[in-house]
């Protein structure tokens, strides 16, 4: 954390102390007798694990922006111009190769090649081709690790969405932010340690609903649930006094209850009692941290502008990535943002620019407002979707306009800033972005990567369940890529 | 699928071993301590007797002294009274009935509590969630559409049923397992089956095939989690890393599921509903005979012509899969013609818009015809449950688990490591009827035998666990090597060898609620035992959610004791940005004052007051809930509306209930906290509502650490 930061925290705690005493929770406990407890003795809120991290991390926090329903690979980062002279033939069955469909064109009777109709270009230093979709992003590409070469498991979106943020089709387990949370715990004390925004997206999009399960502790403790901010009414759940109730009368609350804190009561030596008060504390300060950082007035009207007019709607996505590098800027370890309506399986091209319409200028934004604040350095930032799409239209195929289906075998994903490489594009694809032919990336091998920018181990992240020590990265051996580090 | 395709080669070559193991076990594998049936062990001698009240004390005594730590002294009256009634009931005892049991001088006044309680019909809403947790019940499909299961509540009241009657435990799981098989016609047995299908189903998996099988698996595991205690869910791709379950062993349980169809719908009509049923359906058939032969006779040339028209309209390979005789198709062909077959429904909309313009008009009087009897259709009632057919479907080994990757045939039987030699013979087993392959008959006699190394000894533990607060064995679902060994082994095998000889839940109840080991305090004098494993105190236990909100009802008065039937929907705040499509609070008022049980369980949506307080993910089976501390429960115990109409409507009972400050403050401290306030909180509390309103008070009651732990 900001030195300069740290500094402030620690000023407000201990002119709020100063004031009421002790915290709402520790106040209201006392209306208990019990004998005295130290301030002192009360723990940090989101401690981290002992030994970690288990080296120096290169980034200190995450941001994971995850476009839910699978993004077209094709139409925005794998460019392919050979494909365009196989329009409307038949994917070549040595490419095809039998392998597994969804049951939405399982049942086509062929399966035309839809090359992209969107124009590519090559930008940066590194020249890291680009589609026409996403001019904001491609503005930062040589801060950008792409790889082209992500494969994941399941091809339907439950279990894929479930698999990207948990690493398991099954549901249950413990989501990567939660992984993260449980243990590098978070430097804030007054924010969550793992927050997720799931920002509104445009009515052209097809949106999959979204499960509680992708940010869920699974079987990790609850207090690793990501905190889903709401883009509408309170941010969060019961976070504003009840009607009826105005801070006066909070604050005669908490007035009266401070004198009775000469008689504070810790009854039992119960751990769990100083871990309570130490989370009534936080949610005191969540209600006033909170409306803090949703209030950006305190932001120049050039950030607000790189983030567009949206930066101050509540619910979008710009919003919700300027909200990102606010809460990462205030300690939280890990953001989340899901971003629903990307899977086109009509109507693509059409459906598909009002998705990057809606996203492309806050993602491009993010990056540079990091950069320009120096945060990108210890920030990691992960763009990606649960799958790719096939490159044989489903449905109608013309010239300008088809779509395209589920396509778990590759898809493309990137990494920016603390201890990646930029401005690289790593593996490669047959000519129909269909197989892997270099370097493949499974989704867990880029998690094992993303770990150890995080400063951990992947193999010794552990948690016991149901008999086994459980791993974000699985049992089947993960690697971390080197190539994609810095 | 997660390797890349140059690696599969290598994986080809490797996974010949992962089968291998078939032999007798031997070492650490084969002499685990849990694989061998409890025998009832001698009560230990203790120096102490007088402070025993029953065995169990013995056991926990002799190693309390041989550590050199006394047992903590006994809780109060009112510390008693409030524990017994929130574990058995899950509600807080009222004024009079802690007054009733502080002033009972009587030497079997805490019997009498027990045994009161044991008999109240709110003991099967508290103790059957326990059981719910361990079926991963809800009532949605969960995946993607979560559609809701509209019969699934039948399953939930069969269970608190089932605790009230103090159903012995060895018929519960007979009737879980095999109902249909055993109990073909007690429709309660058949609800009970419905314990199989409880678990997720992504009914628009893109293969039909693989849907079944992910069933068929969620059912072998949660069987193995439930009744077994054991993990064999990991044996499921491989040989178990751990435990000595091989993968055959895996498949060979799952052999015993294999015959079952899964019905959504199963009739489960009690003997009058059915007479009613039939009688009803008679006179329906015979009044609309006429009018249903004429729309079958107008319909049946436009149905031929729609499914040529759709059969012609499959691609050849496609065709000829369904052409072929169902006996001679190949594997792939089974596939496709599941994954296809919905594709030749003819729907009733189909023929409504083939109809010409003349049928079209006669079509719709007669339909109006036959609606004008729908009012005399009757329903039977129905419920999810395992049926079966006579049709037995083969069980395939699975190389990793892979459906299209069958290894090799394999029969039902028991685990290798609990079979006779520890050799993983087929088992024996009896068809019962044409339709009735005896398949989970045997199972269920298996695994409810008092001989069963694991079956008794699992669910005592788990009683011990909830009355305790950690079972004798921590990991209540995993006995097996990697589980945490009993820090009690003789008293989990006399505790086993007492319950098996009657399967009585109850019995046990009172055996474990009558020991003085539970009625001790949760003070640590000692603090030579910081875990507490030696059982010399009583474990502080935090409130489930259910119970914190059920409480907050009670308090208040505003509890609807109304029990069973459909699952009802309270009111979700709006800022919880809910759709309607989701969650439509119900009508009627008196339904959002339900006991927690009853709130309807969307798979997806957990009941956002709840949710803090570590309601378990219903994917999976849950024997032990987590017990967090985070600042969303604070803010739901401060702001929600839950709460803020507690704190009103308690203070308007302080009110109209108490003449005076000083008798309001100890009617409110005696309803949240089970007490009356000492002399300190009087005078505090008298300062508080000096400057506040009395619902403050009670608000910041209920935020007391007190109110939502037990000590």
């Amino acid at each position: 954390m900001n030195p300069l930061f740290e500094y402030h925290v620690q000023q407000t705690r201990r002119q709020f102390f100063a004031s009421v005493g002790l915290s709402f929770g520790g106040l209201a406990l006392g209306l208990c007798d019990g004998k005295a407890q130290a301030p002192a003795a009360r723990p940090a809120v989101h401690p981290a694990l002992p030994g970690l991290p288990h080296f120096a991390p290169r980034a200190k926090s995450l941001i994971y922006l995850h476009m839910n329903g699978a993004p077209s690979q094709i139409d925005l980062w794998d460019h392919k111009p050979g494909m365009q002279r196989y329009f409307n033939q038949d994917l070549p069955a040595s490419v095809r190769m039998n392998q597994r469909l969804s049951t939405m064109t399982s049942g086509q009777g062929r399966f035309p090649v839809a090359p992209t109709k969107f124009k590519f270009s090559q930008h940066g230093q590194a020249g890291t081709w680009v589609s026409e979709l996403l001019p904001h992003t491609a503005k930062m590409v040589d801060d950008i690790c792409l790889i082209k070469t992500v494969s994941t498991n399941a091809i339907n979106h439950d279990p894929a969405c479930t698999y990207v943020m948990t690493g398991s089709e099954v549901p249950g387990k413990a989501s990567i932010g939660s992984w993260l949370a449980y243990g590098l715990g978070a430097e804030t004390q007054n924010l969550p340690a793992f927050v997720v925004f799931t920002p509104r997206f445009p009515a052209s999009g097809n949106g999959q609903a979204l499960f509680t399960r992708m940010w869920s502790s699974g079987f990790l403790p609850t207090r690793f649930n990501g905190v889903a901010l709401r883009g509408t009414g309170d941010p969060v759940l019961y976070v504003q006094n009840p009607p009826g109730v105005t801070s006066d009368d909070r604050r005669t609350m908490l007035d009266a209850l401070s004198k009775l804190n000469e008689r504070n009561f810790e009854r039992l030596g119960d751990p769990e009692t100083h871990t309570r008060i130490a989370q009534y504390e936080m949610a005191f300060r969540m209600q006033t941290s909170v409306p803090e950082l949703v209030d950006l007035r305190t932001e120049t009207q050039r950030t607000l502008d790189m983030y567009g007019p949206e930066a101050t709607q509540p619910g979008t996505f710009a919003n919700s990535a300027l909200l990102a590098r606010r809460l990462i800027e205030r300690g939280t370890r890990v953001v989340q943002i899901l971003h629903r309506g990307w899977d086109q399986h009509g109507d693509l091209p059409n459906a598909l620019r009002n998705q990057t319409n809606d996203t492309d200028r806050g993602v491009g934004a993010l990056l540079m407002d990091l950069k320009q604040r120096g945060m990108l350095d210890d920030t990691l930032v992960i763009w990606g979707g649960e799958f790719g799409r096939t490159v044989y239209s489903q449905g109608a195929l013309s010239r300008d306009n088809y779509g395209r289906d589920h396509h778990p075998r590759n898809f493309c994903m990137w990494l920016a800033g603390g201890g990646v490489k930029g401005g690289i594009t790593y593996g490669e694809t047959d000519d129909f972005s269909y197989n892997i032919v270099d370097r493949p990336c499974h989704l867990l091998d880029l998690y094992a990567t993303v770990l150890k920018c995080m400063g951990i181990d992947h193999e010794r992240l552990t948690y016991r369940h149901q008999g086994l020590d459980q791993k974000l990265t699985g049992v089947e051996g993960a690697q971390v890529i080197p190539d994609l580090l810095a | 699928m997660r390797l890349c395709p140059l690696l599969v080669p290598a994986l080809l070559l490797f996974s010949t071993a992962l089968f291998a193991g078939e032999s007798a076990w031997t070492g650490a594998k084969a002499n685990h301590w849990a694989w061998k049936p409890p025998v009832r062990p001698a009560l230990p001698k203790v120096q102490d007797a007088a402070w025993t009240r029953n065995p169990i004390d013995a056991f926990i005594l002799a190693r309390l002294e041989a550590a050199g730590v006394k047992p903590a002294p006994p809780a109060t009256r009112e510390q008693l009274i409030r524990r017994v009634k929130f574990d058995l009931i899950g509600l807080p005892p009222t004024p009079a009935e802690v007054d009733a049991f502080v002033n009972d001088h009587n030497p079997d006044a805490w019997e009498k509590v027990v045994d009161r309680m044991l008999v109240s019909p709110h003991y099967g809403e508290r103790w059957g969630r326990h059981w719910l947790d361990l079926a991963r019940f809800a009532e949605s499909n969960g995946y993607e559409f979560d559609e809701p299961r509209p019969n699934a509540w039948r399953f939930r009241d069969y269970v608190i049923a089932a605790f009230n009657a103090d159903k012995p435990y060895d018929r519960f799981i007979a009737e879980q397992l095999a109902g249909d098989e055993l109990y073909p016609y007690d429709p309660q047995a058949l609800i009970a089956t419905g314990f199989n299908l409880l678990g997720p189903d992504m009914t628009d998996a893109a293969n039909q095939a693989q849907r079944r099988q992910n069933t068929l698996e969620d059912m072998t595991d949660t069987t193995g989690l439930a009744f077994l205690g054991l993990t064999v869910g990991c044996a499921r791709c491989h040989n178990h890393k751990f435990e000595p379950i091989t993968a055959r062993d895996y498949f060979r349980l799952q052999a015993f599921f294999t015959p079952a169809e899964f019905r959504r719908d199963h009739p489960v009509p009690d003997a009058k509903e059915k007479a009613e049923y039939d009688k009803r359906m008679t006179a329906y058939l015979a009044a609309t005979a006429d009018v249903r032969a004429k729309l079958n006779a107008m319909e049946a040339p436009y149905r031929k012509q729609i499914y040529d028209k759709k059969f012609a309209a499959l691609t050849e390979i496609v065709q000829r899969a369904h052409r072929t005789p169902e006996a001679e198709r190949s594997a792939v062909q089974k596939e496709i013609v599941a994954n296809t077959a919905r594709k030749l429904v003819v729907s009733a909309q189909d023929v409504a818009a083939a109809l010409t313009k003349d049928d079209k008009a006669r079509h719709a009087v007669l339909q109006q015809e036959l609606k004008k009897f729908d009012a005399r259709k009757p329903a039977l009632p129905t419920a999810m449950a395992l049926q079966e057919t006579g049709k037995t479907p083969k069980t395939f080994l699975l190389r990793r688990g892979e459906l299209r990757n069958p290894v090799e045939e394999v029969q039902p039987g028991w685990l290798s490591i609990l079979s006779p030699d520890m050799r993983g013979e087929p088992a024996s087993i009896k068809t019962i009827a044409p339709t009735s392959s005896g398949r989970r008959a045997a199972l269920a006699k298996w695994i409810a035998s008092p001989q069963h190394p694991l079956t008794a000894r699992v669910m005592v533990n788990r009683i011990w666990q909830h009355h305790f607060g950690r079972g004798i064995v921590a990991s209540p679902s995993d006995f097996g090597l990697r589980g945490d060994r009993p820090t009690h082994p003789e008293l989990l095998d006399w505790l086993a060898c007492e319950f098996s000889s009657t399967w009585s839940i109850k019995r046990m109840h009172r055996l474990m609620l009558l020991s003085a080991t539970y009625q001790q305090s949760t003070i640590d004098g000692v603090k030579k035992d910081p875990n507490n494993a030696l059982f010399g105190r009583s474990n502080r236990q935090r409130l489930e959610g259910e119970i914190i909100r059920d409480s907050l009802l009670a308090i208040s008065g505003r509890l609807n004791p109304k029990m069973g039937g459909p699952g009802v929907f309270p009111p979700i705040p709006p800022e919880a940005g809910v759709s309607a499509k989701q969650w439509k609070a119900s009508a009627d008022g008196a339904d959002h004052v339900r006991r927690s049980v009853y709130i309807f369980a969307r798979r997806n949506l957990r009941f956002p007051f709840l949710e803090p307080f570590d309601v378990p993910d219903s994917n999976q089976s849950c024997p032990k809930r987590e017990r967090s501390t985070t600042a969303p429960q604070a803010l739901a115990l401060l702001n929600s509306s839950d709460v803020i109409a507690a704190a009103r409507v308690l203070a308007d009972r302080l009110d109209k209930d108490a003449p005076d400050t000083d008798a309001r403050i100890t009617l409110a401290y005696r309803l949240t906290l089970g007490r009356t306030p000492t002399d300190t909180e009087r005078r505090l509390s008298r300062e508080f509502v000096a400057q506040s309103p009395w619902s403050e008070l009670c608000r910041a009651l209920f935020n007391v650490n007190e109110f939502i732990y037990l000590d």
